[in-house]
């Protein structure tokens, strides 16, 4: 015997129920389960599960039929298809598997005559569907008896009614391999087991329709029927006599007891035709209902409604505003919305769905359709029903750019031009614009247009057969009227031409005919005639098409337009920059916003594909191709407008070189792939769809950044709307004025405002300095700057590219001046401090006065002390500058001047340095003895005796240098390549690097990615512990420097050690980074115990060789790009451990929550000459 | 330039009314085409379509009026409905700040996306909210408590100064009352040179805003019940 589970596994396999993507996100590639959802008006909740060929029987009807029925009854051919909760046949041969063709997914047949799209047959929820029995048949085909759970509502207590209650029963024969029968019924029965539960719902459901009261017997009919609409109220419009409405109530309550009622109605021609005809006032709700598919929305869930309204009972919102202006305006005709009792049941409802769909809200027309649904149906029939023409029949109608709207104006004027050639012309020649005249038809759906009798007959064909309804009824009226229109030559006539034509709807299409059987023809017979019969051949999948090719059109004008509009409603600040400015920032804005939720809905989608695709046994491809996704466009409608750090980052990553990360691939995606990788197994995609930054640049991540997003986050809402993003670059690139860039930057660093940035703000803005320069500095001075390499031969030589050494390396130098200027002019925070500070103040003065002069000078000369600079060889010119400089800023430059100042000895700083071992216990206790040391040594370093610099001091400090100077004049703001953006190839590639980081480390699409990732340079996390040691050690940090360069260099040769390090510490101090400032002892442990990283990881050998090969590795790659590779045999090794490290790095990252820097390789803080900084004062 | 002892020569002019929902762009056509003031009982789909007659002495200009909905998001379909309109009026509510914003918005999207000669006009409306309200004490019935003191928000001064640097027609009205909504229409029909209305729309359309005081126009529109077409699909 064949094993059914098996079955069941495979079939599951064939199909892939993917969520269903409304036409917004995706109409190039329709999902099939989107089809099929269209198809059989189905919840989004229903995939296609299983499909088979089958015959459909509908045995001989009762007697009351009379001699209508066959022997063998009613037979149709067709599919049968099951979803989660339906049994769906359909004589449209449509198929939804996997292996079909798009066309035959999307088969719509709907002609006036002949089925509608659904075609005959029916869309049983599996919980109305009683018994199925199989069939003992010959041939070992499958038939099935299925008997439903029709009039389930009728209360049928007494044995005596169940047996009035006609049972319907259809047969179906299935057609297939046993084993796909086999398959289909265990679907099946698997199906109709999962749905026992939902019968009580089928039961409250079915007793709000009609049909249940109609089909009641006369006896018991006592009861109130059920609600009908405001037509119950206040009569339906039309007068029906005229309308015929008893012989067509007659017709319909044959036609339901024959062939069910709601939920197990069997659609035969005869339900077609009845449709055509017009349907009755009571019951055409309920076909409404029933044709549109919302029925199945309510049955999903039956308190949706009254749940929504009770849930924001006494909530206001701007769309409840709008309703309440249009309630008085709505069908104001009809004398049900003269009356309270309709106003509140158009409020309640147009209310209800603003909340259910807050995206589309309330648009107006909406009141309108709503109005004229609520003369038929009741509130919450209303309620589902407009849902499911925002959701499906009109797509983008009412949505807040109205896209759908436009774009339903386009596929009709080109469906004009493509059947009315002549009539086209005459409108192009005299100017008139088609659309201005049919919008209002397609957005109330004729409803506002038509005199309401006819209108409804259009709603009636409409809900059945879907939007091509719309357009076949446009393109008669136009086709009818086509001579008059063509005399007339403006906006006014056209109008004129056609509403005469609607007010005479109801007069005799041909007064004169001598044949009285014509002459009774209505100009809106006539109308529905031509419609269906003459533009037959505008199907669904015309529409569709036609759609597809002005979608994008449609939606540019609108973006367009709707980028005019945001950027002339920016606020003052945008006049600081220039209207290509704006547009390019709008473009970059929204660009990534677009490109983040599209990445965001593909990886979600994929995973969610993987994770099933997993969980089967034969990992079935899944052929949906890519759906266009199509979310977050601005054309579309509401999406998100408001940034987040993260897209902030990647906005910045496309016109800043120095907002790109060094490290390609940053931890987040490391760990994703490899998430993706064992979880998923094989990966089909391009990665590039699958990152989580796309195809762009990997955007850096610094607590600059960070600082960035919040001063421009004025509301600190952790968002930035567009024009906070223009407020904010107004400030920096608006006004070329340096004060204000300076002032700016101040600004960022005063966390409080009090006008004061500290000793942790300073330390952080040295770091922002640097972070911001690593790729060089741009702007006029030195143009060539940015291309600038510190790797490879020129920096390893001995000096001889001195005098053509680029401005970024010597930015390098300003930055370390930068700092120690800034403790050197701090204030002391505390008064009681004062003396000391004023004493230390006026020592520095004397000799700061005096050599101002020269600083300047100094500074700009490329050898004067520079962290950056990593040349061991430097020459006397060098040291003599150095000791000027050291002279000016710190007595203490010399061992003599240190122990004059204070009365520890120098030593303070090398005491630290050396006790600052892989031994970490060892290492705590030392260094808080040598930080008292050091802070005795030092007032100014004390954390007890707290500083800061002020905003004056600050713009001294900078205008001092030049290079600063041009930092903040140009280059800075010229660094947001607002319009051009960058050039790929520029900023990617890391060995533009300048700065303490890596030097030399492989360009970003390197084979080895994890060992560029390990090798790179987060600008900030290695130069972070440089500075910090700085100050812990004292000024005097500087003046060693220079002597113990050489020292470094050759403990760095000596310690050519590969080891692994203490990851988490990695992650400690990531933590830490993003934590408050003012913890600055912790932070001082923490950096510490980052170096403690470093020196361990590239050379565990412990002791002060160890710490100072902390820059080993740096300058060991320096070395591998030189000739001297032999010299260090351990390079390659090295490299390997290093991809590895980064890889690790990346996972502790992610942890973490820092992102790159937390992840930044310890190698970085081995650049150039900050690494022999730090690793000189480890060193003695 | 016209034949004048030919008989007045009729054109339509298209014109478009835009501003912010609730200015009272509705029930300024409603003055003018039904010298009537209502709440606006016709719902408005898109932009309503109106017409009106202004006779002038050398001619006579039948106003095509698309009246734009209030709705923020039917702003969307707008392009649709200046397209080739030769004359706009740009309406604020002159207690409403935000209004006038909105107007210069569309001021400045009229002259960068409608035809070159378009005819601005920029019209403050609600003038009867206001302590100088002109128009107070027409035919309006003032039921409403707002009009104690005054609302203004938006000074004559400011609003002129951006029409002149602009270019722009520029009224104060109030369509309760009626006051000044005449003289908005006929001002915009001189303005309309007589290029523009032999080719339905010429360039060169200068604003003449220094015209509109020279020619003194009768407007038999409002009155004449013949002249009333109204549509609103
Ligand atoms: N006091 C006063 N109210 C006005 C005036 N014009 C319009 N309104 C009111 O303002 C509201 C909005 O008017 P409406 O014409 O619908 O504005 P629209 O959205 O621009 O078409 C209505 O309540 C009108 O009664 C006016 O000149 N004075
Ligand atoms: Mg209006």
């Amino acid at each position: 015997m064949l094993n059914f589970s098996s079955f069941v596994q495979k079939a599951q396999q064939l199909l892939e129920p993917v969520q269903g993507l409304n036409l917004s996100e995706s109409d190039k590639n329709p999902s099939k389960a989107s089809l099929f959802q269209n198809q059989f008006r189905l919840p989004s909740s229903q995939h296609p599960l299983y499909e088979i060929t089958a015959e459909l029987t509908i045995p001989p009807t009762n007697a009351t039929q009379g001699d209508r029925d066959r022997d063998r009854g009613y037979q149709y051919a067709g599919k049968l298809h099951l979803s989660e909760a339906f049994l769906s046949f359909s004589t449209t041969p449509s198929s939804f598997l996997q292996s079909a063709t798009t066309s035959t997914s999307s088969i719509f047949t709907g002609q006036t005559h002949g089925g509608g799209p659904n075609g005959n047959g029916f869309t049983f929820p599996l919980c109305s569907i009683r018994r199925v029995e199989r069939l003992h048949s010959q041939n070992f085909q499958f038939a099935l008896s299925i008997s439903t759970w029709n009039g389930i509502s009728q209360d049928a207590a007494k044995e005596k009614d169940k047996k009035e209650l006609r049972e319907q029963r259809v047969t179906l024969q299935l057609a297939g391999s046993r084993q796909a029968c086999e398959r289909f019924c265990d679907g099946l029965k698997k199906g109709l087991r999962a749905n026992v539960g939902n019968v009580a719902k089928l039961k409250k459901v079915t007793a709000e329709c009609y049909s249940e009261y109609l089909l009641r017997p006369d006896d018991k009919k006592n009861a109130a029927p059920p609600d009908a609409g405001l037509g119950m109220l206040f009569k339906y419009p039309g007068d029906p006599k005229k309308l015929r409405d008893r012989a067509k109530m007659r017709l319909w309550a044959e036609y339901l007891r024959d062939n069910g009622r709601n939920t197990t109605l069997i659609r035969q021609p005869t339900f077609h035709k009845l449709i055509r005809v017009g349907l009755p006032n009571r019951l055409r709700g309920e076909i409404w209902e029933l044709t549109s598919g919302s029925l199945y929305l309510r049955l999903e869930n039956p308190t949706l409604y009254a749940d929504t309204l009770a849930k924001f009972s006494g909530q206001e919102s701007l769309a409840i505003d709008e309703i309440e202006k249009d309630l008085n305006r709505s069908l104001p005709e009809y004398p049900g919305f003269q009356s309270e009792e309709g106003i509140g049941r158009l409020r309640r409802v147009l209310t209800a769905y603003s909340w259910l769909n807050a995206d589309v809200g309330y648009c107006q027309a909406m009141n309108i359709v709503v109005a004229a649904l609520l003369i038929y149906m009741s509130e919450a029939q209303a309620f589902f029903l407009l849902s499911a023409l925002c959701d499906r029949l009109v797509p983008g109608y009412y949505s807040t750019t109205m896209y759908g709207t436009l774009l339903d104006q386009k596929v009709f004027e080109s469906l004009v031009e493509r059947t009315m050639p002549i009539l086209w012309e005459h409108l192009v020649k005299s100017d008139v614009q088609l659309s201005v005249v049919s919008l209002p038809w397609f957005l109330s759906l004729y409803i506002n247009s038509m005199p309401l009798v006819f209108a409804f007959r259009v709603l009636d064909v409409f809900f059945v057969e879907g939007p091509k309804v719309l357009f076949q009824v446009g393109l008669a009226i136009l086709r009818i009227n086509g001579e008059e229109l063509l005399d007339a030559t403006d906006d006014g006539a056209f109008i004129s031409v056609l509403k005469s034509y609607f007010s005479r709807l109801d007069e005799s299409a041909h007064p004169k005919s001598e044949n009285p059987k014509l002459r009774a023809v209505t100009k809106f017979q006539e109308l529905m005639v031509v419609a269906f019969k003459e533009f037959s051949g505008i199907t669904h999948s015309t529409i569709t098409d036609l759609r597809l090719k002005n979608k994008d059109a449609v939606l540019s004008n609108i973006e367009n337009f709707a980028k005019r509009t945001a950027i002339r409603n920016l606020g003052p600040d945008s006049k600081l920059l220039s209207n290509d400015e704006l547009g390019a920032l709008y473009d970059r804005f929204y660009g990534v916003l677009y490109e983040r939720q599209q990445r965001d809905h593909i990886i979600k989608q994929e995973q969610a594909r993987r994770a099933k695709s997993s969980r089967s046994r034969i990992a079935e491809a899944a052929s949906e191709g890519s759906h266009s996704v199509e979310k977050g466009r601005v054309g579309l409608g509401p999406s998100t407008s408001l940034m987040d750090y993260d897209a902030f980052r990647e906005f910045l990553a496309g016109m800043c070189k120095w907002a790109i990360s060094d490290s390609p691939s940053t931890p987040q995606r490391d760990a994703f792939a490899e998430k993706e990788k064992s979880f998923y197994g094989s990966f089909r995609r391009s990665d590039t769809l699958l990152s989580p930054w796309g195809a762009g640049p990997e955007p850096a991540e610094h607590e600059f950044l960070q600082r960035l997003f919040q001063k421009w986050d004025t509301d600190s809402s952790s968002a930035l709307t567009l024009q906070k993003v223009v407020s904010g670059l107004a400030r920096i690139k608006g006004k070329r004025d340096i004060m204000g860039a300076i002032n700016y930057f101040f600004e960022l660093y005063d966390d409080d405002g009090d006008g004061k940035v500290d000793r942790e703000g300073i330390l952080r803005m040295s770091e922002a300095l640097l972070f911001l320069s690593r790729r060089g500095l741009e702007g006029t001075l030195s143009p060539s700057n940015s291309t600038l390499t510190l790797s490879g031969d020129s920096t390893n030589g001995p000096h001889g590219d001195v005098p053509g050494q680029p401005v970024s390396e010597r930015f390098l130098g300003s930055v370390s001046a930068f700092i120690r200027r800034c403790f050197e002019y701090a204030d002391p925070d505390h008064p009681k401090n004062q003396d000391n500070a004023v004493q230390n103040i006026q020592q520095k003065l004397g000799s700061t006065q005096l050599d101002e002069p020269t600083t300047g000078e100094e500074l700009a000369n490329p050898d004067a002390f520079a962290i950056g600079d990593d040349d061991d060889d430097d020459d006397d010119e060098d040291e003599d500058d150095e000791d000027d400089l050291l002279a000016m800023d710190s007595p203490t430059g010399s061992p003599k001047a240190a122990a004059k100042k204070a009365d520890n000895p120098p030593p303070a700083l090398q005491l630290n340095s050396t006790e600052i071992t892989p031994s970490k216990n060892d290492t705590e206790v030392r260094r808080r003895v040598s930080k008292a040391q050091s802070e005795r040594a030092n007032v100014a370093l004390d954390p007890s005796n707290p500083l800061h610099i002020t905003l004056p001091t600050f713009r001294m400090v900078v205008l001092a240098d030049e290079l600063l100077e041009h930092f903040f004049e140009t280059s800075f703001p010229t660094s947001f390549h607002i319009i051009e953006g960058l050039q790929q190839a520029t900023p990617t590639s890391a060995s533009s690097l300048t700065t303490f980081s890596g030097l030399g480390i492989g360009a970003r699409p390197a084979a080895n990615a994890g060992a560029a990732a390990g090798a790179s340079a987060g600008a900030g996390r290695g130069l972070r512990g440089v500075l910090d040691n700085i100050v812990t050690d004292g000024m005097r940090v500087a003046a060693e420097v220079r002597r113990r360069m050489e020292e470094a260099q050759k403990e760095l040769e000596k310690n050519a050690l590969a080891a692994g390090g203490p990851h988490q510490q990695h992650q400690q101090q990531g933590k830490q980074r993003g934590g408050a400032n003012d913890e600055d002892e912790d932070d001082e442990d923490e950096d510490d115990g980052g170096f403690d990283r470093a020196s361990t990881r590239s050379g565990k050998s412990g002791g002060a060789g160890g710490l100072s090969s902390a820059y080993h590795g740096d300058a060991e790659r320096r070395s591998v790009r030189s000739s001297d590779r032999d010299l260090l045999t351990g390079a390659d090794a090295e490299a390997g451990d290093e991809a590895l490290l980064g890889s690790q790095a990346g996972t502790v990252g992610i942890e973490g929550g820092e992102g790159n820097s937390a992840g930044q390789p310890s190698a970085s803080v081995g650049g150039g000459g900050a690494g022999k900084v730090v690793g000189v004062e480890f060193d003695g | 330039m016209a034949d004048s002892s030919a008989p007045k020569p009729s054109s339509s002019v298209k014109l478009v009314l835009l501003g912010e929902a609730a200015v009272g762009k509705s029930s300024l056509v409603l003055r003018f085409v039904n010298n009537d003031f209502q709440e606006n009982k016709e719902p408005t789909i898109g932009a309503a379509f109106l017409t009106q007659k202004c006779n002038l002495p050398t001619r006579t200009i039948k106003f095509e009026i698309w009246d734009t909905a209030g709705q923020e998001r039917f702003a969307s379909l707008a392009p649709m409905y200046y397209r080739n309109a030769q004359a706009a009026l740009v309406v604020y509510d002159l207690t409403k700040p935000t209004s006038l914003i909105k107007a210069k918005h569309w001021v400045a999207e009229l002259q960068r996306q409608a035809s070159p000669g378009i005819v601005i006009a920029l019209v403050g409306n609600k003038l009867d909210l206001t302590e100088d309200g002109t128009g107070s004490g027409g035919d309006a019935e003032d039921a409403g408590g707002e009009d104690s003191g005054d609302a203004r928000k938006i000074s004559t001064e400011e609003a002129k100064t951006y029409a002149e640097e602009e270019g722009l027609l520029f009224f104060e009205t109030s369509a309760k009352t009626g006051f000044n909504v005449t003289e908005v229409f006929t001002a915009i029909a001189n303005a309309i040179p007589e290029t523009s209305l032999k080719t339905a729309r010429g360039p060169g359309a200068s604003h003449a805003a220094a015209r509109t005081e020279e020619q003194r126009v009768n407007l038999n529109g409002p009155r004449d019940p013949n002249a009333k077409e109204g549509c609103a699909c």
